[in-house]
């Protein structure tokens, strides 16, 4: 019973940031992972990666230009602390020494979620977070975009105008 | 310092119905705001208990702000955020001066705030010596254009994309375009550089939260994120009824503001502020200054008014208005517009200065329909008409209207006399009324309806 609800709350997020606009993909094990995000990067282009977690160590294996500061990237791979299925939003936050303008500067972002972080609900994530919260804890949902012209979707006005998200 | 012109309504509103253009881009917003609005409240579920929820919690803060108020402080002021409380817009002024001035910074890079909109803080920086650079879309439009904001979500509705085409082409010397796409390209690069070099961020908050003494922003284009965390120093100015108890309580308004205010489930981003950057973490500014804006929200606390500090600025009211879609928004002669705007403006800057607003209103209800807090607006508006008679703000021609009026209503005799001249004497009415209601009136029936009763 309980892996039934697990499986539908991975499937609702996936279907969710879809909707927001973002790219989503679901691996069974962390073997797959290099090989999804290489194609995910376009030839070139320059990677920024913290490599502070396992996840993100096993991402990178296949790329090739990586570089050493956020800012000067093409593209930000990270993994993300929690994602909300309800919403399709993925999590960052400050804790451990994370910048959170690793996914804000570069144009392109691909966020790693593990599945066990996946909450279900809004509820079920703040629920979680009162008492002493980091100093930044910014909900993320599809790219950066706006409507303020004459109410049309523009897509990448300050942030990201590419978000990939990858559930392992 | 631009002037406030609330008592032109009336001149302010038949401008603007000249002008096609804005109708057009307006009528066309609005109408699309508030279709999809209506499709993303229809699949929230249980929506009516959640707005139940959401106006508790909002009378909650109201009815206790001082105690949230203290909490917040000492909460913030823990996590390391220095805590201003302004009295009046000069005071918050003054307060956001002296720390600029104190770091010595020069260029300032700013988010979309209704509160430095309402201090008037780019103009007054301005003249300080100090730059300060919209950084949302369609701010930096009209700040370009040295405009007000026409609607509190979209600053630019009121701007078509040729207008936006001939500003950008003037200003950066690019090609005239269409473009939305092409637009947002341009700010990007433009700003991009403004963020990196930026002395100091300056932000709005949408919510402040009691128990940890956080801002939470709720932002798309992410230059909020830029403004918050790029610079080494933030100041978060916003007014004292922001105020949410707890954490806990943000899933219900995530739920319901973007999706009253665009139609979204969730914006793009929602940003949780707490305090200052603590060692061995790599986001955050250095210094946060958290400037709390009274600025006659304490009076209003106290009066019959005080429901609309519920408000929590998601625009549905203003979309839903047949007098906004009619004369858009600068026709309110303030920064707020529609029917939040009517009571706001007319009790944040005084009946003196706004008492025409109070009668742009139809009464139709549609707003109280879409408030997602339960906020009565009609009421409020009703009741501010009340005090416009009483005061002595309505003109010599309706108080004498409404006295002749009243004697023939009251007497059967007059009523059926006056019902018998006017359908003799309309067509001289008609001519006399010129723009007056007169000239506007539908004529009078053969048969009227009582007569028919008989």
């Amino acid at each position: 019973m309980n892996d039934v609800v697990k499986i539908d709350k991975i499937s609702l997020f996936l279907v969710n940031t879809a909707r927001a606009a973002a790219g989503a993909d679901r691996l069974k094990d962390i073997e797959k992972l290099a090989e999804t995000i290489l194609k995910l990067v376009p030839k070139g282009a320059s990677v920024f990666c913290p490599q502070s977690t396992k996840l993100e160590k096993a991402a990178i294996g296949k790329l090739s230009r990586m570089v050493p500061d956020y800012s000067s990237a093409n593209i930000t791979v990270e993994e993300v602390s929690a994602a909300i299925a309800e919403t399709g939003s993925i999590v960052c936050d400050s804790k451990g020494g994370k910048s959170l303008q690793a996914s804000l500067l570069p144009s392109h972002h691909i966020a790693i979620v593990p599945r066990e972080k996946i909450f279900a609900t809004l509820e079920d994530f703040f629920d979680k977070c009162s008492g002493s919260p980091p100093t930044n804890i910014t909900l993320i949902t599809g790219p950066s975009r706006t409507t303020d012209i004459e109410l049309e979707l523009a897509i990448g006005v300050h942030g990201p105008e590419r978000l990939d998200i990858i559930v392992v | 310092m631009r002037k406030q012109t609330s008592l032109n309504f009336r001149a302010n509103a038949v401008r603007a119905i000249a002008d096609s253009s804005l109708r057009g881009v307006v009528k066309k917003a609005t109408g699309t705001f508030s279709s999809k609005r209506n499709i993303a409240i229809s699949k929230i579920a249980d929506y009516e208990s959640l707005r139940k929820k959401a106006s508790a919690v909002r009378e909650d803060v109201l009815e206790n702000l001082g105690t949230y108020l203290d909490a917040f402080s000492s909460n913030a002021t823990r996590a390391g955020a220095t805590v201003h409380y302004a009295v009046d817009a000069a005071a918050a002024r003054r307060t956001i001066l002296g720390i600029l001035s104190s770091h010595n910074a020069k260029t300032v890079v700013k988010g979309k705030s209704m509160v430095s909109e309402e201090i008037q803080l780019n103009e007054y920086l301005g003249k300080e010596g100090i730059s300060v650079v919209e950084t949302a879309l369609g701010e930096f439009i009209i700040q370009m254009e040295d405009e007000a904001p026409s609607h509190i979500i979209m600053p630019a509705i009121h701007k078509s994309r040729q207008q936006v085409g001939r500003l950008f082409a003037d200003k950066f010397g690019v090609e005239y375009s269409e473009d939305t796409q092409v637009f947002t390209k341009i700010a990007r690069q433009v700003l991009r550089e403004k963020f990196l070099n930026a002395d100091a961020g300056i932000s709005g908050a949408n919510f402040a939260i009691a128990d940890t003494g956080s801002i939470v922003l709720f932002t798309n284009e992410g230059n909020g994120r830029m403004v918050t965390t790029v610079s080494p120093l933030h100041i978060a100015v916003l007014s004292i009824e922001k105020l949410l108890p707890s954490l806990k309580n943000l899933p219900s308004f995530i739920r319901l503001l973007p999706s009253s205010a665009t139609g979204q489930q969730i914006t793009s981003y929602v940003s949780i502020i707490t305090g200052t950057r603590e060692d061995g973490e790599m986001t955050g500014a250095k210094e946060l200054h958290i400037i709390l804006l009274d600025n006659g929200r304490s009076e209003i606390l106290a009066g019959e008014c005080r429901d609309i500090l519920k408000c929590i600025k998601c625009g549905a009211c203003i979309n839903v208005c047949p007098v906004y879609r009619t004369v858009g928004g600068h026709s309110y002669g303030w920064i707020y517009p529609g029917p939040m705007g009517i009571i706001l403006t007319t009790l944040l800057t005084g009946l003196a200065n706004a008492h025409p607003l109070v009668s742009a209103s139809t009464f139709c209800g549609a707003c109280d329909e879409v408030c997602p807090v339960k906020i009565p607006l009609v009421e409020l508006i009703h009741k501010l008409r009340v005090r416009k008679v009483s005061e002595g703000f309505s003109p010599v021609k309706e108080k004498l209207g409404m006295r002749v009026f009243e004697a023939t209503a009251r007497s059967p005799f007059l009523f059926s006399s006056g019902e018998g001249l006017a359908k003799i004497f309309w067509p001289v009415l008609g001519s006399l009324g010129g723009e007056d209601i007169a000239g506007r009136l539908p004529e009078p029936v053969k048969m009227p309806f009582r007569r028919r009763m008989e």
